[in-house]
């Protein structure tokens, strides 16, 4: 198939494994879904099916919280997904929809400048002008057609959108109804309708959900790597394709700089050293796993461009700072903190200490 | 004369179900339970009105309390739940399981085989791909329609598990020998139908047709043997959760009690509880939160393939619609509910436990008496059984048991200590009550000390306890309140109580404590404590009131002095140069600016050029007068000498002091009375010299005199002298 499309909708790109698993699924599916909730969270785990068949795993991590996810579409609750940036929300929330409505493309995308138009529905105002308000002149929101044909509708970033236009999420979500008073109509959700929104725990300046919303959604956090290993194997994959296209060697002392940067981020993150000894604070920042990846790749560039090509300390600190130093005065003490009782006394990390020690 | 076997979960409410359904079916004529016999004379208590579990058979070699063994019982217990079935139809019930005589002693001796650690059902629930062993146990045994049958099938499942791990150790097989023992003497003495209540593990080798009595009785042979008394004592939820005598620590006994009480509980009930114990800690959680809650739950035990939701769904489905995914309400939940903090509660005339013994022995020893009036103890410390005397009243002391109070606290400079000991007939009540957590009162005072610093939030309380727990030498006990200390130094950003706690921590690494006290691991925490308290302190000195300004400033110079006591180089340098940010931050309180730049001129950190130079620049005209004032009396507080003998400071004082206009220098009199009353007479009269004779020896002495005529400012001198001066020579 050759397709220029830049990026495939999840039920395109895996189309196959949604028609195998729609084959082999011998499990009750609730009214208007594609599939089983079990198999949807086989799905998304991957896993080998009775034909041999093998699905491949969309999400790494733990089942139990996809369970959740699943479970909680088949009640009449909707499902916030929530966490760090980069812990794979919206993909999640994508693969949810493709498995259970076979299309993930009903999507409202939150911002500050997202108005109820775009969550209930809007108009057509030359129609709305010529014909007044008619049925016709309603412009469809992904949301009334979601509710409309029984499928998920996904809202990413809820938190982005000011609270009076989160708020006439509540009537959708408790009354499965959307009234359209102007035409004195209204439109009633057929089942399977319900609601994916992904939100971002750790951003100021957002809207939270007021608590008539919240409790309408069961939320899961999807949390950071596991293990020291996952988030390793992770930074590792992207760090690489990318110090390719710099041409730079992907060698052993750049996998140990790797193991470097992620210990310093798990430990911050943590609260506490790996060995389990000391107790530490942990930074306003997120720290998350994306962020690991590009202090690596700033690192990269650095020894590329101006050093000699081998990433070194030096190169590291400044961008491994930035990163953790977000808050210029509560920060700085945590970074301090930790600089003087796990960096300094640490093996072999003296350089790591003393180039941050120069900047800081 | 049949014999049935029921293999048992310990502790679980399935197991109890089944176990009390099959007695009832066959109605046995007697029932033998896995449990030591020297416990049958404890089992009159059992259904005693004020017998409320949980509690434990405590069992302890006579000799030495300390070798001890728990047999913990909740109200789910199959064992707890087949005993009391006996007792209300007065059926014979005879503990089984190895005497206690060969147990304990067995466990003295060095080479003693290792207690079982299996946890078989546990293993099967884990092959099955279940957390949790109970509710592994629902989904496979609950809907079974004939009890007697479930066990059958344990019986089982454990024999072809047994052929998969045929080492089982040689301590498990001398005791399912004494289980064979008992059941074959059970039948001689003609009982029709015996019930057998023993861990799965154990049922099928109790049905063992090829050992013989002979075999049996072989490995039975010149067992080791001591003295052994038994009690009950109550236990509490919490210790339920540790492995001791039936070896199966449960992580939910609030769950499982609840489960024991209401089996067919879909979830409302357990989450109604679970939003109760949230409104008390003020979490809004409405009705509707509950009937999500249990819908969801029920949701994903259907996803799962389990008839009910078990504990990990509804402690999911409560995380989702409960906590907004957050996992930091639960440790509510787990405290409160699925752990529970019951305790239970024995009869009176139950048997002493080993900590009341204990304690009496050591009153024996140290030859203390217990008396109704007060009376006076002076130890020497230096005297070995005055020392111990010492240690025992500061542990029971941290115990709770405040028998005697310290007339005066003991320093590490000296060897005397006054007690004040004075009697009350609750103290004793105290002590009993202390039982669960030791056998002696030294490994209780130790257990209580860790357990006090798992409680405690407060930094400034932990560094108490740790004074305490050093004055009582509990060398655990300290060690675990220095962890925590390392614990809430890190996650406090309370400035003030890190530099308090320093002091105490750098006198404990330098004196030390003689005995066991872990010197690296004080040092660590030192060092992480000294660090942090540099991160944080030239915030912590911004913006700060006088008052509090105070108390820092006097918590400042503790700690320098701590760290001239400390004799460190590198942190000498350190503080210095954190003292300096302080000295130079903008925002920094004027009077903690004075006192960081004295303690930096008293070390010699800064040349006198440089301190005249702060001096300067805190006493410029640009200040606002109290400020200056303000800093002047965080450098010149007990500092006369400073003034006496740099005149470069001197006439930068004195300049200022000149300049000031009249009201503002009304307005800030009394702050400068107060910073120099405290001045001696001595330094007083030095100073007032050095103003009588007019600061020789600087350049500034020619411009003040310009304006004088010397010889008539002569002669007014004598006069002055003698005026001010009485006994001052000319």
């Amino acid at each position: 198939m050759t397709n220029d499309t830049l990026k495939l909708s999840a039920e395109e790109q895996f189309a196959h494994e949604l028609e195998e698993l729609k084959k082999q699924d011998k499990g009750e599916r609730p009214t208007n879904w594609q599939l089983s909730p079990k198999a949807v969270v086989q799905y998304l785990m991957g896993g080998t099916l009775p034909n041999g068949f093998r699905v491949t795993p969309k999400y790494i991590g733990n089942q139990r919280l996809m369970e959740i996810a699943v479970a909680t579409l088949t009640t009449d609750r909707a499902l916030l997904l929530y966490g760090l940036p980069g812990t794979a929300k919206s993909w999640v929330s994508e693969h949810l929809s493709a498995a259970i409505s076979g299309d993930s493309g009903y999507i409202v995308q939150g911002t500050a400048g997202t108005g109820e138009e775009a969550v209930r529905y809007g108009w057509n105002y030359a129609l709305l002008l010529s014909k007044g308000p008619v049925p016709e002149a309603i412009v469809e929101t992904p949301v009334m057609r979601a509710m409309k044909e029984g499928r998920i509708a996904r809202i990413e970033e809820l938190t982005r959108i000011s609270s009076d236009v989160q708020d006439t999420l509540i009537t959708i979500l408790s009354e499965k109804i959307m009234p359209i008073p102007e035409i004195n109509q209204q439109v009633k959700a057929v089942r399977g309708f319900n609601i994916i929104a992904t939100a971002n725990n750790r951003d100021k300046g957002v809207n939270d959900l007021s608590s008539a919303l919240k409790r309408r959604f069961n939320t899961v956090i999807l949390p950071v790597p596991d293990s020291m290993e996952e988030e390793v194997e992770i930074v590792r994959q992207r760090v690489q394709s990318y110090s390719a296209s710099v041409k730079l060697p992907f060698d052993h002392e750049l996998l140990k700089e790797i193991d470097r940067v992620v210990t310093v981020f798990r430990e911050l993150r943590n609260g506490v050293s790996s060995d389990g000894k000391t107790k530490l604070k942990s930074p306003s920042g997120t720290l998350s796993t994306a962020e690991a990846i590009s202090v690596m790749n700033n690192g990269i560039s650095l020894a590329y461009h101006f050093g000699d090509g081998t990433v070194k300390a030096e190169d590291l600190a400044g961008s491994l700072i930035g990163a953790i130093v977000k808050d210029p005065v509560q920060d700085k003490i945590v970074l301090q903190e930790y600089m003087e009782t796990v960096l300094k006394p640490q093996d072999g990390w003296k350089d790591l200490y003393r180039a941050c020690r120069d900047i800081i | 004369m049949p014999t049935h076997i029921f293999g048992i979960r310990h502790h679980g409410p399935g197991s109890a179900r089944h176990t009390l359904q099959a007695l009832q079916e066959l109605q046995p004529d007697i029932i033998l339970i896995e449990g030591p016999p020297e416990g049958e004379i404890l089992l009159e208590w059992a259904a005693h009105a004020d017998m409320r579990p949980p509690v434990a058979m405590l069992a302890y070699e006579e000799e030495s309390p300390q070798n001890a063994v728990f047999y913990p019982f909740s109200v789910y217990s199959p064992e707890w739940q087949a005993i009391l079935y006996g007792q209300q139809r007065g059926i014979p019930i005879r503990f089984m399981d190895m005497p206690l005589v060969h147990q304990l002693a067995l466990d003295k001796t060095t080479d003693a085989p290792a207690p079982p650690t299996v946890n078989p059902i546990g293993f099967l629930a884990e092959i099955a791909g279940f957390s949790d062993a109970e509710a592994w146990w629902e989904v496979h045994f609950e809907d079974a329609i004939h009890p007697v049958a479930v066990f059958d099938t344990i019986k089982n499942t454990m024999a072809a598990l047994r052929e998969h791990y045929p080492e089982i150790n040689a301590y498990d097989l001398i005791r399912e020998a004494f289980m064979r023992r008992s059941i074959r003497q059970a039948a001689k003495e003609m009982y029709d139908t015996i019930a057998v209540v023993c861990g799965a593990w154990h049922a099928p080798s109790l049905e063992d047709t090829q050992t013989t009595e002979e075999n049996d009785h072989e490995l039975l042979k010149k067992l080791p043997k001591t003295k052994v008394a038994i009690t009950w004592i109550p236990w509490t939820n919490d210790r339920m959760m540790q492995e001791s005598g039936y070896g199966a620590g449960i992580v939910s006994p609030g769950w499982y009690a609840h489960h024991w009480q209401h089996p067919d509980d879909d979830g409302t009930l357990w989450l109604t509880k679970t939003a109760h114990v949230f409104r008390a800690a003020q979490t809004d959680t409405s009705s509707a939160h509950i009937i999500e809650g249990v819908r969801l739950a029920n949701a994903l035990a259907q996803l799962r393939d389990v008839p009910r939701p078990g504990l990990s769904e509804l402690t999911e489905a409560t995380r989702s619609v409960m906590c907004m995914g957050d996992d930091a309400p639960l440790t509510l939940l787990k405290e409160h509910l699925i752990v529970g903090n019951e305790m239970g509660q024995v009869p009176d005339g139950t048997p002493r436990s080993p900590l009341q013994k204990d304690f009496e022995d050591q009153l024996r020893a140290l030859r203390l008496k217990i008396a109704e009036n007060a009376q006076l103890l002076q130890l020497d410390l230096r005297n070995e059984n005055d020392l111990k005397k010492s240690l025992f009243l500061h542990r029971l002391s941290l115990l709770g048991v405040d028998w005697g109070k310290t007339s005066a606290t003991r320093g590490r400079g000296t060897f005397k200590e006054e007690w004040q000991l004075y009697w009350q007939p609750q103290l004793m009540i105290l002590l009993v009550e202390k039982a669960n957590w030791g056998n002696t009162i030294e490994a209780a005072s130790n257990n209580y000390v860790r357990h006090l610093a798992e409680q405690s939030q407060d930094l400034g309380q932990v560094i108490l306890l740790l004074h305490k727990a050093l004055l009582a030498e509990l060398p655990q006990g300290s060690a675990i309140l220095l962890k925590k200390m390392d614990i809430l130094s890190a996650g406090t950003s309370d400035i003030r109580a890190l530099l308090g706690a320093f002091p105490a921590l750098a006198e404990l690494h330098k004196y030390g404590n003689v005995r066991k006290t872990d010197q690296t691991l004080i040092g660590t925490i030192l060092h992480s404590i000294f660090y942090r308290t540099l991160a944080s302190l030239p915030t912590g000195c911004c913006g700060i009131n006088e008052e509090e300004a105070a108390v820092m400033a006097d918590q400042i110079q503790k700690v320098h002095a701590a760290i001239r006591l400390l004799d460190a180089e590198q942190m000498a340098t350190d503080w210095a140069a954190t003292l300096r940010i302080v000295l130079n931050a903008q925002q920094t309180a004027p009077f903690l600016q004075g006192i960081c730049c004295k303690l930096l001129y008293d070390g010699q950190s800064i040349t006198p050029d440089e301190t005249a130079q702060f001096f300067s620049r805190a006493l410029s005209p640009g200040n606002a007068p109290l400020d200056a004032a303000q800093w002047l009396e965080g450098f010149l507080s007990n500092a006369a000498m400073v003034l006496l003998l740099d005149n470069n400071i001197w006439r930068i004082v004195d300049q200022w002091m000149m300049d000031l206009e009249e009201d503002v220098f009304v307005q800030l009199l009394p702050l400068m009375r107060r910073t120099f009353s405290e001045y001696t007479t001595a330094e007083k009269r030095k100073i007032a010299a050095k103003v009588n004779n007019n600061v020789p020896g600087t350049n500034n002495n020619s411009e003040i005199s310009a304006g004088l005529h010397h010889e008539r400012a002569q002669r007014v001198l004598p006069v002055l002298e003698l005026l001010l001066l009485p006994s001052q020579p000319v």
